[in-house]
């Protein structure tokens, strides 16, 4: 999820919302004591450091041209047919073609949320994020744009906030409220809106690819930089060791915030309404398409073919191949864990028949992140 | 928008003391607050040595700062608008780094902030001075104050050993919704939204140590002579020290966060409340997403022993960089405790100064004068580029890189911009090794 919802007791407004408390979290102490010792003798307790291993340049490469870059491009490639498909509801609307918008919606969601543990670089420094994944949609101005006469264009969507704006406003379009719109229930003023979202997210989707591959705005393509990390000259990554640091803390990142974060506070709150993706029921899908961008940044998987290159757990796995070995099964148990849980999620989260897998399933993303914190990142911190 | 995690960052304190007498690490830039992370996630880490109860509530504060805020009536985060800039305070500052000379509408967030002559000058505004930014977006039914046109001149130089560069300068054009234009020589000043590391270090620099740095009257006749502004604070109600912003405009972080919410999101709060008194958010917001600025962590230099680094720092000493951008101070109390006592490298000296007529926005703010701007720290300015994707410096981010915001030194900086082109090639690449390096 893009954005955050300010936790109920900090709204003034909010008179029905209980008090909030922050979940709990495993906060495992990171002893920091090997992570620093230069020109004292010592290489440290884990053995060699990424930035001298003789597979870093090939690692950080493949992690940009067969992780990052063909899961952009497959995020584009879906947005595409998304909008062929809206634009087929618009002129005909159909039941049948409400449901093929609908999962071409739920088909485009998957490579933006396994993109979430790389969330640097143009998507979040040029706002390509915050315009594809923006929460909450703001309704209210919604209901007064398509209130009023004005058209409804791609032009004009994109001049409007960002709460107005990507997947989520096309989510709740296209499946409303309960997921359970009818192809009636669309007006036609809804429709040409819709239009214009995802005719927008496409060229978003197109340009976030092109910035990796092509570079936009004037600037170098991004994937330079992390093919290039460690040369003097390169003002990103100086260090083969800042690249792979893209690697350790993204997937720590995404780990916490989906077990304490994405599941933790709709569970923690009994709140629907902060629950991802809840109006398609799509929320156990986004958390476990996060855990897959964990593993395909781990194990280098391209989205798009499957098919694996060079990667850190191979830098891993030749220092201490059980880490390596048990820090894959850690990752599939996590995903496993995730398709115990009932759906939707919006219910299970107050059904108490649903509540040890949730809690399992935390604690199966919590273990992964434990690993990550304790034992991947000193490889990247010396 | 990525969030904080809630766990712990690799710290450095912990490793410094276990390394008893080999001590030769990198330099701890934020104290003990200092964490071990150049990726793109550098600025997002809390202070690592906070107590468990500041860690908790920074992890709250991370929902005030990140809250993207939505029309009335909203189950969530209600209260944006009528007028404004953006929707959050993270939008602003991308990875709670810098933001970018952007204007306008369109998806790519409004980043630089225009501000003018007002007759009352509003939140982040100052008597006589700019008032609170032009807002450019409205919620639908409204009308925006003004659209904002950003073009760029160039300028063409060249160092002494003849090699070129190219400058570019901002020109924005302002039409208001009633169709008239800002008068050419009507005051205006852009910004561009600063990093936010390091910022309750600062804050916790006392008034002491600010008056030691201090010499309004050039006293040590070295050509430099660093003021105090003195700003007002809505909450004492009196006049203080100015301390945040690119003129040190503001009192404190909590006013900061005030007028923030305020102007820019147009979020009313119990510092700056409706003109019918109301407010959307209440104080406890303002002081969440104040707290999260000031427990961030700041993360430590990067490749501090390499010998061309080590050159640059020396040269940028030799120079004079070093007059104005203090490598070293010492913070006094604060209510967090983390950030009491704590020995820093923010090269700054939290001073005003005369930077010449090329950066002039000839606006005066409080006790700024129109050719004064406080002296930047640089502590993670080798970051910029990692942490947002691209990079723009300086106060309106005419500056694409560290190399043209050096050549746009001028005032009291002249001499040290002047030494730096006189510099062999060489030389200068190995001074901006050094900053890159922080």
């Amino acid at each position: 999820m893009s954005d955050f919802t300010l936790p109920p007791h900090l709204l003034l407004n909010g008179e029905t919302m209980s008090d909030f408390t922050l979940p709990s979290h495993l906060r495992p102490a990171i002893v920091a004591c090997a992570l620093l010792i230069v020109g004292c003798g010592g290489s440290g307790s884990n053995g060699p450091a990424f930035e001298d291993s003789e597979l870093a340049p090939a690692i950080v490469a493949a992690f940009a041209d067969d992780v990052i870059i063909p899961t952009y491009e497959a995020l584009a490639e879906r947005l595409a047919l998304l909008e062929t498909s809206v634009q087929t509801l618009q002129a005909d609307p159909t039941e049948a073609n409400l449901e093929a918008a609908q999962q071409a919606w739920v088909s485009a969601r998957e490579p933006w949320e396994a993109s979430e543990g790389f969330l640097f670089g143009p998507v979040d420094g040029l706002g390509f994020d915050p315009a594809l994944d923006s929460w909450p949609v703001d309704r209210t101005a919604l209901d007064q744009v398509l209130a009023s006469g004005d058209e409804l264009t791609q032009a004009y969507v994109s001049s409007l906030d960002d709460t107005l704006q990507g997947f989520h406003t096309a989510e709740y379009l296209l499946f409303g409220t309960g997921n359970d719109n009818t192809a009636a229930d669309l007006t036609g003023r809804e429709l040409e809106y819709l239009a214009g979202v995802v005719a927008e997210m496409t060229d978003l989707g197109t340009e976030l690819a092109a910035a990796w591959t092509d570079g936009v705005g004037g600037a170098a393509p991004y994937g330079d930089f992390i093919r290039t990390a460690g040369a003097t000259d390169n003002t990103v990554y100086p260090s083969m060791q800042a690249a792979a640091q893209e690697i350790v803390y993204g997937s720590i990142g995404i780990l916490d915030e989906v077990a304490n974060g994405k599941i933790a506070d709709p569970f923690g709150e009994q709140d629907v309404t902060l629950v991802e993706s809840q109006f398609s029921w799509n929320s156990l899908e986004d958390f476990t398409d996060n855990i897959h961008s964990v593993r395909n940044a781990w194990l280098g998987i391209n989205l798009q073919t499957g098919e694996s290159s060079t990667s850190f757990a191979d830098f891993v796995g030749d220092v201490d191949p059980d880490l390596a070995a048990r820090v894959t099964s850690e990752i599939d148990a996590a995903i496993a864990s995730l398709g115990a849980i009932p759906e939707p999620f919006r219910d299970s989260i107050t059904d108490p028949a649903a509540a040890d897998q949730i809690t399992a399933a935390q604690d199966a993303i919590r273990v992964v992140q434990a690993s990550y914190e304790a034992e991947l990142q000193p490889f990247v911190t010396r | 928008m990525r969030r904080t995690r809630s766990t712990k960052t690799a710290g450095v304190t912990g490793a410094l003391l276990l390394l008893g007498g080999c001590v030769d690490s990198a330099p701890l830039a934020g104290g003990d607050t200092t964490v071990l992370d150049r990726s793109s996630n550098a600025f997002d880490n809390p202070a690592s040595n906070l107590n468990d109860e500041e860690f908790e509530r920074h992890l709250e504060a991370e929902l005030a700062f990140e809250a993207t805020f939505v029309s009335r009536p909203s189950d969530v985060n209600p209260g944006l608008g009528p007028l404004y800039l953006n929707t959050s305070c993270a939008a602003c500052h991308p990875g709670n780094g810098r933001g970018l000379p952007v204007v306008g509408h369109g998806p790519l967030e409004s980043h630089l902030t225009v501000r003018i002559e007002r007759d009352v000058p509003g939140p982040q505004g100052s008597p006589g001075g700019p008032g609170a930014p032009l807002r450019d977006h409205a919620l639908p039914g409204w009308e925006a104050e003004a659209t904002i046109d950003l073009t760029w001149v160039e300028e063409a130089g060249s160092y002494p050993d003849g090699t070129s560069w190219s400058l570019r300068e901002p020109r924005v054009h302002v039409v208001f919704a009633d169709g008239g234009e800002l008068a050419d020589d009507a005051m205006r000043t852009l910004r561009i939204p600063s990093p936010i590391v390091g910022l309750g270090l600062l804050e916790a620099i006392s008034d002491e140590t600010l008056q030691g740095l201090a010499d309004p009257d050039d006293k040590d006749g070295d050509g430099i002579s660093g003021r105090l502004n003195i700003v007002f604070d809505e909450t004492l109600q009196r006049n203080v020290i100015g301390r945040v912003g690119w003129k040190a405009q503001e009192p404190s972080l909590f006013q900061n966060s005030a007028s923030g919410f305020a102007a820019t999101m147009g979020i009313s709060n119990p510092v700056f409340p409706d003109e019918d008194g109301g407010v959307d958010i209440d104080e406890e917001t303002v002081e969440l997403a104040a707290f999260y600025m000031q427990t961030l962590a700041v993360p430590a230099r990067a490749d501090w022993d390499d010998p061309t680094v080590q050159r640059g720092e020396e040269l940028f000493d030799e120079i004079g960089c070093s007059s104005c951008h203090v490598a070293e101070l010492q913070t006094g109390d604060h209510e967090v405790e983390a950030l009491r006592d704590q020995v820093i490298q923010p090269y700054t000296d939290l001073l005003l100064h005369d930077m010449g007529p090329r950066l002039a926005d000839n606006a005066p703010d409080f006790g700024a004068t129109g050719t004064e701007w406080r002296t930047r720290p640089l502590w993670g300015i080798g970051l910029t580029e990692t942490v947002l994707g691209a990079a723009a410096y300086l106060h309106d981010g005419r500056a694409r890189t560290r190399e043209e915001a050096i050549l746009w030194h001028g005032g009291e900086a002249a001499g040290a911009q002047s030494g730096f082109q006189g510099l062999p090639a060489e030389d200068r690449a190995a001074l901006l090794r050094f900053l890159g390096s922080l």
